[in-house]
């Protein structure tokens, strides 16, 4: 086997209306960023339930990314804020766990920021490479 | 007429009650007359089986409300399950008054139909190491024990021949038995989110050891002791000031104990170990559910997201039904320490869970049970 250079894995669960969209813009606009996401499109982010979160990184996951639309813009009316609501208890209870701080994020795009989005990728890929595999990945998977 | 607020202390007129009984009888009484009036279907109280073991039962026969066991420190059942689906009254530690109103919120309980008659409390032992304990601390034999008291700050057990024998309850704790740790470190002794706040601190002069304070918490509560009243069970007096002031001092004194003991049970984890603690707490857990099934305050059923994880296919470092409960848990954890009494691999899991659950709640001034105007944050904050 050959020693590649490590790059981290990263689930990012997106909105179907605004980051989604956010992160086709990225692609349509050209943005550069590492192929390290792997994303997973939910209708809002007010589906994404911490149990998501949790299997995404006992399956291996170094990071995992929260994102939806911007507050006061939701498809489903207030979807995002019952998101945040959710997050909040996550956060603390990973933090608590022992986690990194910089393995979670929420970040809040619409469809139009395409940059901000590869840029949101680009600064995570980064700290996450300087963290190292996730104390939760199983042994074997890279 | 009683009133909201009221400081009574008060006696079973039934002389046979009062010796009985403890403390006076006033909370078998209060049972009973409910009862017996009508004023609700069934009792939930605990029968006696020996000094270490008592069942809950819920009876419609008031013999058995008489027969029931007093307190007994060794048998720490939460008893808030079984007020589900019930119209009842039942007596209640802190912690099963603190897990009904949890229930209460969650619609499992009808609070309007539910009577809690709170009993203060300074902490309940687990039944093994009570044995163990009486083998290695006090040289007595468990079966020879007819009873047990904590006076000031001294666990004292009787045995057959009319012997006593009295340890510091400190002394046991240094040496690994006594109170569980779930009880070291509470802070809520007396009951004021029960219906019914009674116990035997602040009884004083002659009445000592013969009758039971009571303070009257809300309409509820009132109206169960004026039942009480009505039907001649029971004889109450107003407290003296004297007695309150006792009782507040007694409540002050453990109160500080917890706190203290709080920071002893939780010593600080550096953050690049914790993980590391966590999986090495969790490795033993065998995924037999038994830490949800007797969790009071769970509202979850059979169908719970957590037990949809029991399988160890799910669980590669962690155990995704833990870290699915340190999760739900964390708004309205009371920190009973049942999970941590069933646990067949000895996993300290209330610990953990407190781990969680106490900066969570400090951090929104919040504590689990108190009383029904802080729903739970996720319902509350979803609507």
């Amino acid at each position: 086997m050959t020693e590649e250079e490590w790059t981290p894995k990263i689930v990012a669960f997106c909105c179907n209306w605004c980051s989604y969209g956010g992160a086709d813009t990225a692609g349509m606009g050209r943005f550069q960023q590492p192929a390290s996401t792997r994303v997973i499109r939910v209708m809002c982010s007010g589906r994404i339930d911490p149990l998501h979160v949790f299997n995404a990184f006992l399956e291996g996951a170094d990071a995992v990314l929260v994102t939806g639309c911007h507050i006061g813009d939701c498809h489903y009316v207030n979807g995002n804020e019952k998101t945040q609501v959710k997050y909040e208890f996550l956060e603390e209870m990973l933090l608590q766990l022992g986690l990194e701080p910089d393995r979670l994020h929420l970040n809040w795009i619409s469809a139009s920021e395409g940059e901000r989005f590869a840029n949101f990728i680009n600064d995570v890929t980064a700290k996450v490479k300087e963290l190292g595999p996730s104390p939760l990945k199983p042994a074997g998977v890279r | 007429m009683v009133e909201v607020g009221d400081m009574l202390v008060g006696y079973a007129t039934d002389e046979n009650i009062r010796s009985r009984g403890a403390s006076g009888g006033l909370v078998t009484a209060v049972l009973a007359a409910a009862l017996e009036k009508g004023l609700v279907e069934n009792v939930v109280v605990m029968k006696h089986i020996n000094e270490f073991e008592a069942v809950p039962i819920i009876t419609d026969d008031v013999e058995e409300v008489l027969a029931s066991t007093g307190s007994l420190h060794s048998v720490p059942v939460n008893l808030a399950k079984y007020a589900m689906g019930r119209k009842v009254a039942m007596p209640a530690k802190p912690c099963d008054a603190q897990a009904v109103i949890e229930q209460g919120k969650r619609g499992m309980i009808d609070l309007d139909n539910t009577y809690v008659v709170g009993l203060n409390c300074g902490g309940s032992m687990h039944p093994v190491t009570t044995k163990k304990m009486l083998i290695e601390m006090y040289d007595i034999d468990p079966e020879d024990v007819v009873g047990e008291d904590i006076e000031k700050g001294k666990l004292i057990f009787k045995t057959k021949n009319g012997e006593e024998k009295a340890i510091a309850i400190d002394e046991l704790e240094e040496a690994g038995f006594g109170r569980r740790e779930s009880c070291r470190f509470c802070t809520l002794k007396i009951p004021v989110n029960a219906d019914l706040a009674c116990g035997n601190w602040g009884v004083i002069g002659d009445l000592a050891g013969s009758a039971t304070f009571c303070q009257v918490m809300n309409e509820k509560g009132a109206k169960l002791l004026g039942n009480a009243i009505d039907a001649g069970r029971i004889e109450v007096q107003p407290a003296s000031d004297k007695a309150i002031a006792i009782r507040a001092k007694v409540n002050s004194v453990m109160e500080d104990l917890g706190n203290t003991l709080e920071k002893e049970i939780f010593p600080d984890i550096p953050d690049e170990e914790r993980m590391q603690y966590y999986m090495e707490q969790m490795e033993d857990c065998i995924d037999c559910g038994a830490c949800k099934e007797v969790c009071p305050v769970c509202a979850c059923g059979d169908d719970a997201k957590c037990t949809m994880f029991h399988s160890l296919v799910d669980n590669y470092k962690m155990s995704m039904y833990h870290m699915v409960r340190l999760l739900h848990l964390s708004d309205s954890c009371i920190g009973c320490g049942q999970c941590s009494d069933v646990c067949p691999s000895d996993i300290p899991i209330t610990l953990l869970q407190s781990r969680f659950a106490i900066p969570s709640q400090r951090r929104r001034d919040y504590k689990p049970g108190m009383n029904l105007d802080t729903p739970p944050f996720f319902e509350v904050m979803l609507k």
